[in-house]
């Protein structure tokens, strides 16, 4: 059940030039959560930023909370730059969907930018419960310094990484580094999981997803009320019923991304 | 300590107290189960229904401004026919007193709206959403027109008897305190005051708005002296009670519309990253009661 938490700021660490780890002190009562849910913090108690800045978990410890912030305003701004000991309002854990395990199936994870977080706190989540068999990340940034390689190092069995200016590994985004190696062969049949900007999602989904077994994303949103209440981050979904809209906070955030009806989705 | 008792009299419906959830944040109102103590509150103003589903708009939909938040949800709602049989039953269950906030569209469609509103058990008090600014037909057409507002609250009133009848007025006028007398003329139990302002902006990479419809609403801090002022020129308008809605961020924001003549406050967009302000507010109301209404005192001459 999700509840109101205070949260304390015990380590910080620049990762590159807009990247960061933030970790809180697990707040007590703090519930077990699982891959794709997501915390909402209020960075400040002023009124700027305005609304709570969602987050993707990346990892939960019997003390710690870690979360992966890139900075692209003001509110990353000021968490990514908080000192140790800041206390911060933690809404959590939200979202109404998780990523279900892989079982016996491969795994391999895809993951754009700060995508990274929810990606390694699954794997993390299923080797810990000895769930998860053999685990691939594809993973892109822009360029070397903004791959945080020391972060996926110990969590997958192989790690294949890609950037767009060709500075590191392959030259290319993630989804096109994910179409080669399932052309080649090295991926595939299994099960596939995203996180990253909608295009990386929809991309994906165009091509490369036909050769697993199923896709699950999750999505990203500026979020709200970040409970699915105010309807401000939808995304349609197809079901039997015809296309519905749901809330990547609320049902959310992992869809099967193969249901996401993505000629009518505008980002 | 001895606390006090805090219940609301508007029309013909006593609250625990004066403190709702502002329709739209407050979704169908159990999303917030676990941020939100919904059973201390006075009571959630739901998410505006429409006789029909609604999808409401495409594109993006939230964007952040400076103490403001821009929307444009466009009415997305279940429809009457889930809102009555699921969402209504839901919330009567757990305790929560629900304020049913109904779309004012075309003339149809709101009669038939209205048609499935009565009779429905759990239900003694309406919001008449007269000014959305974020769809195309109804709403702002009907709040800002005093004698179609007065219609559609004349209308609202002999197809409901005995609802109590709130008429949620848009600032977007160049005389709120008109439309409020009109829709006191016309029956209504009570104005709330104010829906969101229209703004807009522009995404300055992209070189185009932010929203696809251009024009959305504004809510926040940044809205709330516009609020206030119009508060507390409907409260010297007209006899029936005042709700204050917009920008409400602190239990002092809170006492401030008491003062300019609220009978009860809502809090919406706060709610978003303080869901206990409206307890706050209870617990300070409970603590040092209402604060009475400005009079019209000599400091107060030239500001109304």
């Amino acid at each position: 059940m999700k509840s109101l938490f205070t949260g304390r700021i015990i380590r910080t660490q620049r990762l590159s030039p807009s990247s960061h780890l933030v970790v809180f002190e697990r707040p007590r009562g703090f519930p077990e959560v699982a891959p794709g849910q997501f915390v909402a913090l209020r960075i400040t108690s002023t009124i700027t930023p305005l609304l709570r800045r969602p987050f993707s978990i990346m990892d939960l410890t019997g003390t710690e909370l870690h979360l992966l912030v890139k900075v692209v305003g003001k509110g990353s701004d000021i968490l990514a730059h908080s000192p140790c000991g800041a206390e911060m309002d933690i809404a959590g854990p939200l979202g109404g969907t998780a990523f279900p395990s892989p079982g016996k199936k491969d795994a391999v994870f895809v993951a754009g930018g700060t995508g990274l977080a929810p990606m390694i706190f699954a794997a993390r989540t299923w080797k810990r419960d000895r769930s998860l068999g053999r685990a691939a990340l594809v993973y892109g940034a822009g360029c070397e310094e903004e791959l945080l390689v020391s972060l996926c190092e110990e969590d997958f069995a192989a790690v294949h990484l890609a950037t767009i200016d060709g500075s590191c590994g392959f030259e290319g985004d993630a989804v096109a580094l994910l179409e080669k190696l399932v052309e080649e062969g090295k991926a595939g049949g299994g099960m596939l999981y995203s996180c990253g900007p909608a295009g990386m999602v929809r991309a994906m989904e165009r091509k490369a997803a036909a050769g697993f077994a199923r896709h699950l994303t999750s999505l990203e949103s500026v979020m709200a009320c970040g409970v699915g209440a105010c309807r401000g981050c939808t995304v349609p979904v197809k079901t039997d019923g015809g296309t519905v809209l749901r809330t990547i906070c609320g049902d959310g955030t992992v869809f099967d991304a193969s249901e996401i009806d993505w000629e009518r989705w505008e980002e | 300590m001895n606390r006090r008792s805090l219940e609301t009299e508007i029309g013909e419906v006593t609250l625990r107290n004066p403190v709702l959830l502002a329709s739209g944040p407050a979704g169908y109102g159990l999303e917030y189960e676990g941020l939100v103590d919904l059973e201390r509150i006075g009571g959630v103003v739901t998410k505006t229904i429409s006789f029909e589903s609604r999808e409401g708009n495409p594109g993006k939909r939230l964007h952040e401004t400076g103490g403001g938040l821009l929307n444009s949800i466009g009415l997305e709602n279940v429809g009457a026919e889930v809102f009555f049989s699921e969402k209504i039953p839901a919330l009567v269950d757990a305790g929560i007193k629900p304020v049913v906030s109904l779309a004012a569209e075309d003339w149809e469609n709101y009669r038939m709206l209205l048609d499935a509103t009565a009779g429905t058990d759990g239900v003694d008090i309406i919001e008449l959403n007269l000014s959305c600014p974020n769809v195309e037909r109804g709403g702002m057409a009907v709040g800002t027109n005093p004698e179609l507002l007065a219609k559609y609250v004349r209308h609202a009133k002999d197809t409901l008897p005995g609802m109590t009848v709130l008429a949620k007025l848009t600032p977007n006028v160049g005389d709120i305190a008109a439309l409020a007398l009109a829709a006191e003329e016309a029956g209504a139990d009570g104005i709330t005051a104010i829906n969101t302002v229209i703004g807009m902006d522009i995404d300055l990479a992209a070189g185009r708005p932010v929203f696809k419809r251009i024009r959305a609403g504004l809510s926040g801090p940044a809205i709330m002296p516009i609020a206030l002022d119009a508060v507390w020129r409907i409260s010297r308008t007209v006899d029936i009670p005042v709700v204050g809605v917009g920008g409400i961020t602190s239990v002092e924001d809170a006492m401030k519309f008491f003062m300019a003549g609220a009978a009860a406050i809502q809090v919406g967009t706060a709610v978003f990253y303080d869901p206990v302000l409206p307890e706050k507010i209870i617990e300070a109301l409970e603590e040092t009661g209402m604060p009475g209404p400005l009079g019209d005192c000599n400091r107060m001459k030239g500001a109304g």
